[in-house]
């Protein structure tokens, strides 16, 4: 379980977190929805320890990471997976070197084990035929995809996604819900997207919270963002993709 | 003056120098972060072959061509001032003494600043903006062992025999232009050479190459790590990165000579 309480972060003299508090239970999906530059991938970058906060806790599954050395970190990372916006693949490795690429670099397991898991993220993420493929080749739904399998490959508990279907087209886009939903259904993973569109919210996530101007104006079930009375939220619901 | 433009003027500059003193904080604790490493080298043999090669092998033809340049024009010059006062067959002596002591790592720390660390700018910077280094934190691996610390050490150990090979060159083509040019039989110019150097030349020459390493190395992946603002981001921070390791190589390569010389 990943917990945000009163997490407050300040680039200089900005204020992009006011007092954040959020909840996010094992085995359901989370969506932060909120305009561009809000801070919502922030919210990944926090949870995952990239960046610390200046005050507040985030504990993952008890334990409070924000005052955590970075190699005390690695092994509550892999606890999580990230899919970030842009994949961030490697660009000189194939799709099966970057899906097994941190095996390789973390765990001290044989090459046949990690053939094995690789065959099998390649499996789930539907990308048999493209295992030497180098990303530059792949399209954006398979890049994703491909960030997807990687993201796998510890077996996490949790899947942070940042923008899973933006700048793709919709049959893609539809590709990468189906898989985050396939994910919460099949693998009984949580997962947490950070997301402007707030279709793939009513799509796959089981609770959202909404994020406007560095606080958290809304938080409750899906399906429950139709009752509420703010307006920032009534627009959002009607116009469907939040762009500023 | 107005009031309100020195308030505004001063702001600024008290804003960069926060930002100058916070950057160097920032670079003092990536540098001890990058020799902290050092201890996985065995883990991370790969990454280092891979960099000894780029900073070694494959930036051997712009040394060569800078050291034989500078070491032929030396001796052209040096040469032409030498018969003015009869003493031409000194050149072997003066053509040595620069090429050791100076001209022969202080180009090699230039190109190498221009190719090795331009390059480890451009593709850390490229790795930032495209949060390749953050993928790497989020997974679990170290990026100042992987992406670092490998170059550190792969600079550290190939730029000695690459200053070795400059001195070589450079000496050589000055050789060659002493023989062809101002007919001064070779007998006579590595005579002026070798009997006269002294441990002295050799260690200011070849301890320059570690500190150019080590400049060079930090500053340019220093930059790269923090890269911002899109590919024009990687750009400016490439650029900053030759130039503020340049600099620092011109003054390191003063000390150096400095200490030594005085010390020794």
């Amino acid at each position: 379980m990943i917990e945000l309480q009163e997490v407050t972060l300040r680039y200089g003299n900005r204020e992009i977190l006011k007092r954040v508090s959020l909840t996010v239970e094992d085995n359901k999906i989370k969506a932060v929805v909120g305009p561009s530059g809000v801070g919502k991938s922030t919210i990944l970058k926090l949870i995952l320890g990239l960046i610390k906060p200046n005050s507040g806790k985030i504990l993952i599954d008890g334990v409070d990471i924000t005052p955590l050395k970075e190699s005390q970190l690695y092994p509550i990372r892999r606890k999580m997976g990230i899919v970030f916006q842009g994949n961030a693949l490697f660009d000189s490795l194939t799709v099966s070197e970057n899906m097994g690429f941190f095996l390789r670099e973390n765990l001290k397991l044989s090459e046949k084990e990690i053939e094995r898991r690789v065959e099998e993220q390649i499996a789930f993420a539907s990308l048999q035929g493209y295992e030497t493929a180098r990303p530059e080749k792949l399209s954006g739904g398979m890049k994703k995809r491909v960030a997807i399998g990687r993201a796998m490959i510890f077996n996490p508990a949790m899947i942070l996604f940042d923008e899973p279907t933006a700048g793709l087209d919709p049959v893609s886009s539809k590709k990468i819900l189906g898989l985050i939903s396939s994910l919460r259904h099949k693998n009984n993973l949580g997962a947490v997207i950070v997301t402007h569109i707030i279709d793939d919210v009513f799509q796959v996530a089981d609770s959202v919270a909404v994020l406007y101007k560095g606080e958290i104006i809304f938080d409750g079930e899906t399906e429950s963002l139709h009752d509420s009375t703010h307006p920032f939220i009534r627009s959002i619901v009607s116009e469907k993709i939040l762009e500023q | 003056m107005s009031q309100s433009a020195i308030d505004k003027f001063s702001s600024k500059v008290d804003l960069s120098m926060k930002e100058f003193f916070l950057n160097m904080q920032e670079f003092f604790l990536f540098s001890i972060r990058a020799f902290i490493t050092i201890p996985k080298i065995k883990r991370y043999w790969r990454d280092f072959l891979d960099q000894a090669k780029i900073a070694g092998t494959d930036s051997l033809p712009i040394v060569l061509v800078s050291s034989v340049s500078i070491g032929a024009l030396l001796a052209v010059e040096v040469g032409n001032l030498l018969e003015d006062f009869g003493a031409k067959t000194m050149l072997g002596r003066s053509t040595a003494l620069s090429v050791i002591r100076e001209l022969g790592p202080l180009i090699m720390g230039l190109m190498l600043s221009a190719r090795y660390g331009s390059r480890n700018g451009a593709e850390l910077g490229a790795m930032k903006i495209s949060e390749q280094i953050d993928a790497l934190r989020a997974f679990g691996t170290d990026p100042i062992a992987k992406l670092v610390m490998p170059r550190l050490i792969a600079a550290l150990i190939v730029f000695i025999p690459l200053t070795a090979i400059a001195d070589f060159a450079g000496l050589y083509s000055a050789a060659l232009l002493a023989e062809h040019y101002h007919k001064i039989d070779p007998g006579i110019f590595w005579n002026a050479v070798f009997p006269r150097l002294v441990l002295k030349d050799f260690v200011v020459g070849f301890l320059k190459a570690p500190v150019f390493a080590i400049i060079i190395t930090l500053v340019s992946c220093f930059n790269g790590f923090i890269a911002q603002g899109g590919t024009a981001g990687v750009g400016r921070s490439t650029i900053k990165g030759i130039v503020v390791s340049s600099g620092l190589i011109l003054v390191a390569n003063f000390y150096v000579s400095k200490l030594v010389l005085e010390n020794m």
